[in-house]
Protein backbone atom coordinates (compact mmCIF):
# COMPACT_ATOMS: atom_id res chain seq x y z
CA UNK A 1 0.00 0.00 0.00
CA UNK A 2 1.12 3.57 0.61
CA UNK A 3 4.86 4.01 0.75
CA UNK A 4 6.66 6.63 2.79
CA UNK A 5 8.18 9.18 0.44
CA UNK A 6 10.98 11.42 1.70
CA UNK A 7 11.71 14.39 -0.49
CA UNK A 8 13.35 17.71 0.11
CA UNK A 9 11.12 20.76 -0.41
CA UNK A 10 13.40 21.90 -3.22
CA UNK A 11 12.69 18.75 -5.18
CA UNK A 12 8.94 19.25 -5.28
CA UNK A 13 7.41 20.21 -8.59
CA UNK A 14 5.38 23.10 -7.25
CA UNK A 15 3.70 24.03 -10.48
CA UNK A 16 2.02 20.61 -10.80
CA UNK A 17 -1.25 21.74 -9.19
CA UNK A 18 -1.56 24.58 -11.69
CA UNK A 19 -0.69 22.42 -14.69
CA UNK A 20 -3.66 20.27 -13.72
CA UNK A 21 -6.10 22.96 -12.63
CA UNK A 22 -5.65 25.11 -15.74
CA UNK A 23 -8.01 22.70 -17.52
CA UNK A 24 -11.61 23.81 -17.03
CA UNK A 25 -12.81 20.46 -15.67
CA UNK A 26 -9.94 20.18 -13.19
CA UNK A 27 -10.05 23.61 -11.54
CA UNK A 28 -11.76 21.96 -8.60
CA UNK A 29 -8.49 20.25 -7.59
CA UNK A 30 -7.50 23.31 -5.59
CA UNK A 31 -10.58 23.08 -3.37
CA UNK A 32 -9.82 19.67 -1.84
CA UNK A 33 -10.08 19.61 1.96
CA UNK A 34 -8.72 16.05 2.36
CA UNK A 35 -11.89 14.72 3.97
CA UNK A 36 -11.41 11.29 2.38
CA UNK A 37 -14.96 10.74 1.14
CA UNK A 38 -13.56 9.85 -2.29
CA UNK A 39 -11.36 7.11 -0.86
CA UNK A 40 -14.01 5.68 1.45
CA UNK A 41 -16.46 5.17 -1.41
CA UNK A 42 -13.89 4.14 -4.02
CA UNK A 43 -14.60 0.80 -5.74
CA UNK A 44 -10.91 -0.04 -6.02
CA UNK A 45 -9.68 1.53 -2.78
CA UNK A 46 -8.24 -1.78 -1.50
CA UNK A 47 -6.30 -2.36 -4.68
CA UNK A 48 -4.45 0.92 -5.26
CA UNK A 49 -0.96 1.94 -4.21
CA UNK A 50 -2.25 5.46 -3.49
CA UNK A 51 -5.85 6.16 -2.48
CA UNK A 52 -7.77 8.95 -4.25
CA UNK A 53 -7.38 11.59 -1.52
CA UNK A 54 -3.66 10.81 -1.40
CA UNK A 55 -3.36 11.25 -5.14
CA UNK A 56 -5.00 14.66 -4.82
CA UNK A 57 -2.76 15.60 -1.87
CA UNK A 58 0.28 14.52 -3.85
CA UNK A 59 -0.79 16.64 -6.82
CA UNK A 60 -1.19 19.63 -4.53
CA UNK A 61 2.21 19.01 -2.96
CA UNK A 62 4.00 18.69 -6.27
CA UNK A 63 4.85 15.00 -6.27
CA UNK A 64 4.48 14.81 -10.04
CA UNK A 65 6.87 11.95 -10.65
CA UNK A 66 5.31 9.76 -7.96
CA UNK A 67 1.74 10.42 -9.10
CA UNK A 68 2.42 9.79 -12.78
CA UNK A 69 4.33 6.60 -11.98
CA UNK A 70 1.66 5.29 -9.60
CA UNK A 71 -0.46 2.30 -10.49
CA UNK A 72 -3.39 4.07 -8.77
CA UNK A 73 -4.14 6.39 -11.66
CA UNK A 74 -4.71 3.39 -13.96
CA UNK A 75 -6.51 1.04 -11.53
CA UNK A 76 -9.67 3.16 -11.28
CA UNK A 77 -12.86 1.44 -12.50
CA UNK A 78 -14.41 4.79 -13.45
CA UNK A 79 -17.47 4.32 -11.22
CA UNK A 80 -17.56 8.10 -10.58
CA UNK A 81 -18.62 7.78 -6.94
CA UNK A 82 -15.72 10.04 -5.90
CA UNK A 83 -16.88 12.85 -8.18
CA UNK A 84 -20.50 12.26 -7.19
CA UNK A 85 -19.90 12.44 -3.44
CA UNK A 86 -17.20 15.10 -3.06
CA UNK A 87 -18.52 17.87 -0.78
CA UNK A 88 -16.25 20.38 -2.52
CA UNK A 89 -17.15 19.23 -6.03
CA UNK A 90 -13.65 18.06 -6.85
CA UNK A 91 -14.03 16.14 -10.10
CA UNK A 92 -11.61 13.32 -9.31
CA UNK A 93 -12.62 11.16 -12.31
CA UNK A 94 -11.80 13.98 -14.70
CA UNK A 95 -8.58 14.85 -12.87
CA UNK A 96 -7.58 11.21 -13.12
CA UNK A 97 -8.17 11.23 -16.88
CA UNK A 98 -5.94 14.29 -17.08
CA UNK A 99 -3.22 12.60 -15.01
CA UNK A 100 -3.39 9.59 -17.32
CA UNK A 101 -3.01 11.92 -20.33
CA UNK A 102 0.10 13.40 -18.68
CA UNK A 103 1.55 9.96 -18.00
CA UNK A 104 0.90 9.00 -21.64
CA UNK A 105 2.86 12.04 -22.82
CA UNK A 106 5.79 10.71 -20.80
CA UNK A 107 5.42 7.32 -22.44
CA UNK A 108 3.98 5.63 -19.35
CA UNK A 109 1.05 3.66 -20.80
CA UNK A 110 -0.08 0.27 -19.50
CA UNK A 111 -0.59 -2.19 -22.35
CA UNK A 112 -4.23 -2.65 -21.33
CA UNK A 113 -4.85 0.91 -22.48
CA UNK A 114 -2.56 1.58 -25.42
CA UNK A 115 -4.23 -0.76 -27.92
CA UNK A 116 -7.54 1.09 -28.09
CA UNK A 117 -6.33 3.89 -30.31
CA UNK A 118 -4.71 1.40 -32.69
CA UNK A 119 -7.95 -0.55 -33.02
CA UNK A 120 -9.99 2.60 -33.60
CA UNK A 121 -7.40 3.95 -36.07
CA UNK A 122 -7.54 0.73 -38.09
CA UNK A 123 -11.24 -0.12 -37.82
CA UNK A 124 -13.15 2.97 -36.72
CA UNK A 125 -14.70 0.65 -34.16
CA UNK A 126 -13.07 -0.46 -30.90
CA UNK A 127 -13.63 -4.04 -32.09
CA UNK A 128 -11.63 -5.39 -35.07
CA UNK A 129 -13.73 -5.34 -38.24
CA UNK A 130 -11.55 -6.49 -41.11
CA UNK A 131 -10.97 -9.63 -43.17
CA UNK A 132 -12.33 -12.88 -41.78
CA UNK A 133 -13.53 -11.22 -38.58
CA UNK A 134 -15.65 -8.84 -40.62
CA UNK A 135 -17.11 -11.72 -42.65
CA UNK A 136 -18.09 -13.56 -39.47
CA UNK A 137 -19.72 -10.49 -37.95
CA UNK A 138 -21.61 -9.71 -41.16
CA UNK A 139 -22.83 -13.31 -41.44
CA UNK A 140 -24.03 -13.36 -37.85
CA UNK A 141 -25.91 -10.10 -38.33
CA UNK A 142 -27.53 -11.35 -41.51
CA UNK A 143 -28.71 -14.52 -39.73
CA UNK A 144 -30.43 -12.33 -37.13
CA UNK A 145 -32.08 -10.26 -39.85
CA UNK A 146 -30.15 -7.12 -38.87
CA UNK A 147 -29.29 -4.38 -41.40
CA UNK A 148 -25.76 -4.27 -42.85
CA UNK A 149 -23.32 -2.28 -40.73
CA UNK A 150 -22.41 1.07 -42.21
CA UNK A 151 -18.60 1.22 -42.21
CA UNK A 152 -17.00 4.09 -40.28
CA UNK A 153 -15.36 6.82 -42.38
CA UNK A 154 -11.74 5.89 -41.68
CA UNK A 155 -10.12 8.87 -43.42
CA UNK A 156 -12.02 11.32 -41.21
CA UNK A 157 -11.42 9.34 -38.04
CA UNK A 158 -7.69 9.03 -38.73
CA UNK A 159 -7.38 12.74 -39.38
CA UNK A 160 -8.94 13.52 -35.99
CA UNK A 161 -6.61 11.06 -34.23
CA UNK A 162 -3.59 12.62 -35.94
CA UNK A 163 -4.68 16.22 -35.40
CA UNK A 164 -5.21 15.65 -31.68
CA UNK A 165 -1.79 14.12 -31.19
CA UNK A 166 -2.35 10.38 -30.99
CA UNK A 167 -1.28 9.62 -34.57
CA UNK A 168 2.21 8.49 -33.60
CA UNK A 169 0.92 6.15 -30.91
CA UNK A 170 -1.65 4.66 -33.31
CA UNK A 171 0.85 4.17 -36.13
CA UNK A 172 3.91 3.30 -34.09
CA UNK A 173 2.14 0.29 -32.66
CA UNK A 174 0.78 -0.65 -36.03
CA UNK A 175 4.39 -0.91 -37.25
CA UNK A 176 5.29 -3.06 -34.26
CA UNK A 177 2.80 -5.71 -35.24
CA UNK B 1 -40.82 9.77 -32.68
CA UNK B 2 -37.63 9.63 -34.71
CA UNK B 3 -34.07 9.22 -33.46
CA UNK B 4 -30.59 8.75 -34.88
CA UNK B 5 -29.67 5.28 -33.64
CA UNK B 6 -26.13 5.14 -32.26
CA UNK B 7 -25.17 1.46 -32.10
CA UNK B 8 -21.60 1.77 -30.85
CA UNK B 9 -19.23 -1.19 -31.29
CA UNK B 10 -19.68 -3.92 -28.69
CA UNK B 11 -23.36 -4.60 -29.30
CA UNK B 12 -23.48 -4.61 -33.12
CA UNK B 13 -20.14 -6.41 -33.55
CA UNK B 14 -19.96 -8.77 -30.59
CA UNK B 15 -23.50 -9.09 -29.21
CA UNK B 16 -25.83 -8.47 -32.17
CA UNK B 17 -28.59 -10.51 -30.51
CA UNK B 18 -28.95 -7.60 -28.05
CA UNK B 19 -29.33 -5.18 -30.96
CA UNK B 20 -31.98 -7.47 -32.42
CA UNK B 21 -33.94 -7.42 -29.14
CA UNK B 22 -33.73 -3.65 -29.00
CA UNK B 23 -34.85 -3.20 -32.61
CA UNK B 24 -37.80 -5.51 -31.97
CA UNK B 25 -38.83 -3.42 -28.94
CA UNK B 26 -38.45 -0.16 -30.86
CA UNK B 27 -40.54 -1.52 -33.75
CA UNK B 28 -43.35 -2.61 -31.41
CA UNK B 29 -43.32 0.78 -29.69
CA UNK B 30 -43.23 2.54 -33.04
CA UNK B 31 -39.97 4.39 -32.46
CA UNK B 32 -38.56 5.36 -35.81
CA UNK B 33 -34.81 4.70 -35.95
CA UNK B 34 -32.54 6.25 -38.55
CA UNK B 35 -29.15 4.64 -39.19
CA UNK B 36 -26.13 6.95 -38.85
CA UNK B 37 -23.70 7.14 -41.80
CA UNK B 38 -19.97 6.85 -41.17
CA UNK B 39 -19.98 7.17 -37.37
CA UNK B 40 -17.07 5.77 -35.36
CA UNK B 41 -16.73 4.23 -31.92
CA UNK B 42 -18.38 6.72 -29.52
CA UNK B 43 -15.31 6.67 -28.60
CA UNK B 44 -15.18 4.44 -25.57
CA UNK B 45 -14.89 6.44 -22.34
CA UNK B 46 -12.23 4.48 -20.50
CA UNK B 47 -9.06 4.10 -22.46
CA UNK B 48 -9.37 6.67 -25.20
CA UNK B 49 -10.21 9.40 -22.71
CA UNK B 50 -7.23 8.20 -20.67
CA UNK B 51 -4.89 8.46 -23.64
CA UNK B 52 -5.98 11.89 -24.82
CA UNK B 53 -9.03 13.91 -23.78
CA UNK B 54 -8.93 15.99 -26.97
CA UNK B 55 -9.05 12.91 -29.24
CA UNK B 56 -11.94 11.55 -27.20
CA UNK B 57 -13.83 14.85 -27.35
CA UNK B 58 -13.22 15.46 -31.05
CA UNK B 59 -14.29 11.97 -32.16
CA UNK B 60 -17.35 12.25 -29.93
CA UNK B 61 -18.19 15.70 -31.32
CA UNK B 62 -17.93 14.34 -34.88
CA UNK B 63 -20.55 11.71 -34.02
CA UNK B 64 -22.77 14.40 -32.49
CA UNK B 65 -22.28 16.55 -35.60
CA UNK B 66 -23.44 13.70 -37.84
CA UNK B 67 -26.71 13.51 -35.86
CA UNK B 68 -27.00 17.28 -35.99
CA UNK B 69 -26.75 17.15 -39.80
CA UNK B 70 -29.58 14.59 -39.77
CA UNK B 71 -31.62 16.99 -37.64
CA UNK B 72 -32.19 14.26 -35.02
CA UNK B 73 -31.36 13.54 -31.40
CA UNK B 74 -29.29 10.45 -30.62
CA UNK B 75 -30.63 7.27 -29.05
CA UNK B 76 -27.96 4.99 -27.54
CA UNK B 77 -28.25 1.36 -26.46
CA UNK B 78 -25.01 1.16 -24.45
CA UNK B 79 -24.08 2.96 -21.23
CA UNK B 80 -20.53 3.60 -22.46
CA UNK B 81 -21.75 5.35 -25.62
CA UNK B 82 -24.30 7.20 -23.51
CA UNK B 83 -21.63 8.45 -21.12
CA UNK B 84 -19.23 9.56 -23.83
CA UNK B 85 -21.74 11.27 -26.09
CA UNK B 86 -23.65 12.92 -23.28
CA UNK B 87 -20.47 14.09 -21.52
CA UNK B 88 -19.07 15.52 -24.75
CA UNK B 89 -22.35 17.28 -25.54
CA UNK B 90 -22.72 18.74 -22.04
CA UNK B 91 -19.08 19.84 -21.73
CA UNK B 92 -19.04 21.45 -25.16
CA UNK B 93 -22.23 23.29 -24.32
CA UNK B 94 -20.67 24.62 -21.11
CA UNK B 95 -17.27 25.53 -22.54
CA UNK B 96 -17.66 27.53 -25.75
CA UNK B 97 -13.93 28.16 -26.05
CA UNK B 98 -13.29 24.41 -26.09
CA UNK B 99 -16.11 23.91 -28.60
CA UNK B 100 -14.36 26.39 -30.88
CA UNK B 101 -11.10 24.47 -30.56
CA UNK B 102 -12.82 21.17 -31.37
CA UNK B 103 -14.64 22.75 -34.31
CA UNK B 104 -11.27 23.95 -35.60
CA UNK B 105 -10.40 20.28 -36.04
CA UNK B 106 -13.81 19.22 -37.34
CA UNK B 107 -13.75 21.99 -39.97
CA UNK B 108 -10.92 20.18 -41.74
CA UNK B 109 -13.27 17.32 -42.52
CA UNK B 110 -16.30 19.45 -43.29
CA UNK B 111 -18.19 19.46 -39.96
CA UNK B 112 -19.28 22.22 -37.63
CA UNK B 113 -20.97 21.17 -34.41
CA UNK B 114 -23.25 23.85 -33.01
CA UNK B 115 -24.28 21.98 -29.87
CA UNK B 116 -27.85 21.05 -30.72
CA UNK B 117 -27.71 17.25 -30.42
CA UNK B 118 -29.38 15.75 -27.36
CA UNK B 119 -28.34 12.27 -26.29
CA UNK B 120 -30.65 9.64 -24.76
CA UNK B 121 -30.22 6.11 -23.51
CA UNK B 122 -33.32 4.04 -24.20
CA UNK B 123 -33.89 3.70 -20.43
CA UNK B 124 -34.16 7.47 -20.22
CA UNK B 125 -36.69 7.45 -23.02
CA UNK B 126 -38.89 4.52 -22.03
CA UNK B 127 -39.08 5.50 -18.35
CA UNK B 128 -40.94 8.71 -19.20
CA UNK B 129 -44.66 8.61 -18.22
CA UNK B 130 -46.13 8.56 -21.73
CA UNK B 131 -43.82 5.75 -22.81
CA UNK B 132 -44.62 3.78 -19.65
CA UNK B 133 -48.30 4.08 -20.47
CA UNK B 134 -47.58 2.80 -23.96
CA UNK B 135 -45.51 -0.07 -22.57
CA UNK B 136 -48.31 -1.06 -20.27
CA UNK B 137 -50.83 -0.96 -23.07
CA UNK B 138 -48.66 -3.08 -25.38
CA UNK B 139 -47.61 -5.71 -22.83
CA UNK B 140 -48.99 -9.04 -24.02
CA UNK B 141 -47.01 -11.33 -21.75
CA UNK B 142 -46.88 -9.68 -18.30
CA UNK B 143 -43.81 -10.66 -16.29
CA UNK B 144 -46.00 -11.31 -13.23
CA UNK B 145 -44.15 -14.33 -11.94
CA UNK B 146 -40.66 -12.90 -12.18
CA UNK B 147 -38.35 -11.61 -9.47
CA UNK B 148 -35.76 -9.47 -11.15
CA UNK B 149 -32.57 -7.88 -9.82
CA UNK B 150 -31.54 -4.67 -11.55
CA UNK B 151 -27.95 -3.64 -12.23
CA UNK B 152 -27.75 0.05 -13.15
CA UNK B 153 -24.02 0.21 -13.65
CA UNK B 154 -22.06 3.40 -13.16
CA UNK B 155 -22.09 5.29 -16.42
CA UNK B 156 -25.83 5.44 -16.83
CA UNK B 157 -26.31 7.62 -13.75
CA UNK B 158 -22.99 9.18 -12.76
CA UNK B 159 -21.67 11.80 -12.65
CA UNK B 160 -25.16 13.21 -12.16
CA UNK B 161 -24.13 16.78 -13.00
CA UNK B 162 -23.58 15.45 -16.55
CA UNK B 163 -26.05 12.55 -16.88
CA UNK B 164 -28.92 14.46 -15.22
CA UNK B 165 -31.64 11.86 -15.41
CA UNK B 166 -31.86 9.48 -12.48
CA UNK B 167 -30.76 9.57 -8.85
CA UNK B 168 -26.99 8.87 -8.77
CA UNK B 169 -27.17 6.77 -5.60
CA UNK B 170 -30.77 5.58 -5.63
CA UNK B 171 -31.75 5.16 -9.27
CA UNK B 172 -35.20 3.77 -10.07
CA UNK B 173 -35.89 4.14 -13.78
CA UNK B 174 -35.11 0.55 -14.79
CA UNK B 175 -37.12 -0.78 -11.83
CA UNK B 176 -40.06 1.35 -12.96
CA UNK B 177 -39.89 -0.01 -16.51
CA UNK B 178 -39.79 -3.62 -15.25
CA UNK B 179 -42.61 -3.06 -12.79
CA UNK B 180 -44.70 -1.56 -15.58
CA UNK B 181 -44.20 -4.83 -17.46
CA UNK B 182 -45.51 -6.69 -14.43
CA UNK B 183 -42.29 -7.95 -12.84
CA UNK B 184 -41.28 -7.60 -9.23
CA UNK B 185 -37.87 -5.98 -8.68
CA UNK B 186 -35.88 -6.69 -5.56
CA UNK B 187 -33.75 -4.57 -3.29
CA UNK B 188 -30.34 -5.92 -2.35
CA UNK B 189 -27.21 -4.59 -0.67
CA UNK B 190 -24.88 -4.79 -3.68
CA UNK B 191 -27.38 -3.28 -6.11
CA UNK B 192 -25.32 -0.21 -6.90
CA UNK B 193 -21.88 -1.79 -6.94
CA UNK B 194 -19.78 -1.45 -10.06
CA UNK B 195 -19.29 -4.54 -12.28
CA UNK B 196 -15.55 -3.92 -12.44
CA UNK B 197 -15.28 -4.31 -16.22
CA UNK B 198 -13.42 -1.02 -16.56
CA UNK B 199 -10.85 -1.85 -13.87
CA UNK B 200 -8.60 -3.35 -16.51
CA UNK B 201 -5.33 -3.47 -14.67
CA UNK B 202 -6.33 -6.12 -12.14
CA UNK B 203 -8.61 -8.94 -13.13
CA UNK B 204 -9.27 -9.82 -9.48
CA UNK B 205 -11.17 -6.57 -8.92
CA UNK B 206 -13.90 -7.68 -11.33
CA UNK B 207 -13.81 -11.25 -9.98
CA UNK B 208 -14.45 -10.02 -6.45
CA UNK B 209 -17.21 -7.57 -7.43
CA UNK B 210 -19.03 -10.20 -9.49
CA UNK B 211 -18.63 -12.83 -6.78
CA UNK B 212 -20.02 -10.51 -4.10
CA UNK B 213 -23.08 -9.49 -6.11
CA UNK B 214 -23.95 -12.93 -7.47
CA UNK B 215 -23.40 -14.64 -4.12
CA UNK B 216 -25.75 -12.20 -2.43
CA UNK B 217 -28.40 -12.72 -5.11
CA UNK B 218 -28.16 -16.51 -4.82
CA UNK B 219 -28.46 -16.39 -1.05
CA UNK B 220 -31.59 -14.22 -0.95
CA UNK B 221 -34.67 -15.87 0.46
CA UNK B 222 -36.72 -15.18 -2.63
CA UNK B 223 -35.35 -16.81 -5.76
CA UNK B 224 -34.02 -14.30 -8.30
CA UNK B 225 -34.95 -15.18 -11.88
CA UNK B 226 -32.48 -12.90 -13.64
CA UNK B 227 -30.11 -9.99 -13.30
CA UNK B 228 -31.06 -7.22 -15.72
CA UNK B 229 -28.40 -4.88 -17.12
CA UNK B 230 -28.45 -2.10 -19.72
CA UNK B 231 -24.83 -2.01 -20.79
CA UNK B 232 -23.04 -4.62 -22.92
CA UNK B 233 -19.92 -4.40 -20.74
CA UNK B 234 -21.83 -5.08 -17.50
CA UNK B 235 -23.91 -7.78 -19.19
CA UNK B 236 -20.91 -9.67 -20.47
CA UNK B 237 -18.90 -9.13 -17.28
CA UNK B 238 -21.53 -10.73 -15.01
CA UNK B 239 -22.38 -13.50 -17.43
CA UNK B 240 -18.79 -14.55 -18.13
CA UNK B 241 -17.36 -14.06 -14.66
CA UNK B 242 -20.29 -15.61 -12.81
CA UNK B 243 -19.44 -18.91 -14.47
CA UNK B 244 -15.68 -18.52 -13.88
CA UNK B 245 -16.12 -17.54 -10.24
CA UNK B 246 -18.51 -20.45 -9.65
CA UNK B 247 -15.93 -22.86 -11.03
CA UNK B 248 -13.12 -21.31 -9.00
CA UNK B 249 -14.93 -21.10 -5.67
CA UNK B 250 -17.25 -24.10 -5.95
CA UNK B 251 -20.21 -21.82 -5.25
CA UNK B 252 -23.46 -22.58 -7.02
CA UNK B 253 -24.05 -19.39 -8.95
CA UNK B 254 -26.70 -19.77 -11.63
CA UNK B 255 -28.50 -16.47 -12.14
CA UNK B 256 -28.82 -15.62 -15.84
CA UNK B 257 -27.95 -12.12 -16.99
CA UNK B 258 -30.27 -10.44 -19.48
CA UNK B 259 -30.07 -7.14 -21.29
CA UNK B 260 -33.07 -4.92 -20.53
CA UNK B 261 -34.28 -4.92 -24.14
CA UNK B 262 -34.43 -8.73 -24.08
CA UNK B 263 -36.81 -8.90 -21.15
CA UNK B 264 -38.83 -6.00 -22.58
CA UNK B 265 -39.11 -7.87 -25.88
CA UNK B 266 -40.44 -10.94 -24.05
CA UNK B 267 -43.14 -8.89 -22.33
CA UNK B 268 -44.05 -7.19 -25.59
CA UNK B 269 -44.67 -10.52 -27.26
CA UNK B 270 -41.48 -11.34 -29.19
CA UNK B 271 -41.16 -15.13 -29.45
CA UNK B 272 -38.53 -16.61 -27.11
CA UNK B 273 -36.89 -18.56 -29.93
CA UNK B 274 -36.27 -15.31 -31.80
CA UNK B 275 -34.25 -13.89 -28.92
CA UNK B 276 -31.12 -16.04 -28.65
CA UNK B 277 -31.56 -16.30 -24.90
CA UNK B 278 -29.24 -19.30 -24.76
CA UNK B 279 -26.38 -17.28 -26.17
CA UNK B 280 -24.67 -16.71 -22.82
CA UNK B 281 -22.52 -18.60 -20.32
CA UNK B 282 -25.20 -19.02 -17.67
CA UNK B 283 -28.14 -20.49 -19.59
CA UNK B 284 -31.53 -19.11 -18.57
CA UNK B 285 -33.17 -22.56 -18.65
CA UNK B 286 -35.18 -22.07 -15.47
CA UNK B 287 -36.34 -18.67 -16.65
CA UNK B 288 -37.40 -20.00 -20.04
CA UNK B 289 -39.30 -22.81 -18.34
CA UNK B 290 -41.06 -20.32 -16.09
CA UNK B 291 -41.99 -18.18 -19.08
CA UNK B 292 -43.36 -21.05 -21.09
CA UNK B 293 -45.43 -22.87 -18.48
Amino acid sequence: MTQMIKKSANDLYRNFRYEISEKVGAKSLLKCIQCGVCSSGCTVTEYVDMQPHRVVASCLLGLKEEVLASQAIWTCSLCHRCTERCPKNVDYSFILALLRNMAVKEGKIPKEYSGTVVTIYNNGFVVPYTGGLKDNIDRRRKRLGLPDLIPPDLAEIRLIIEETGLGDLAKEQEDDK
Amino acid sequence: MEYALFLGCTIPLKMPHLEKAFRDVAAILNVNLKEMEGVSCCPEPVSLQSLNIDTWMALGARNLAIAEKMGLDILTICSGCYETLKTVSVLLEEDKEYLEKINGILKKIGYNYTGKTKVYHFVELFSQPDWLAKLKELTVKPLDDLNLAVHYGCHLVRPSKIMQFDHPEKPEKIDIILETLGAKTIEFANKLECCGFCARLQEEIGDKLVEDKMTELCELEEEVDALIAVCPACTTQYDRKEKLVARKTGKELDIPVLYLAEIMAIALGVELEDLNLKQRSVKPDKLIKKLTT
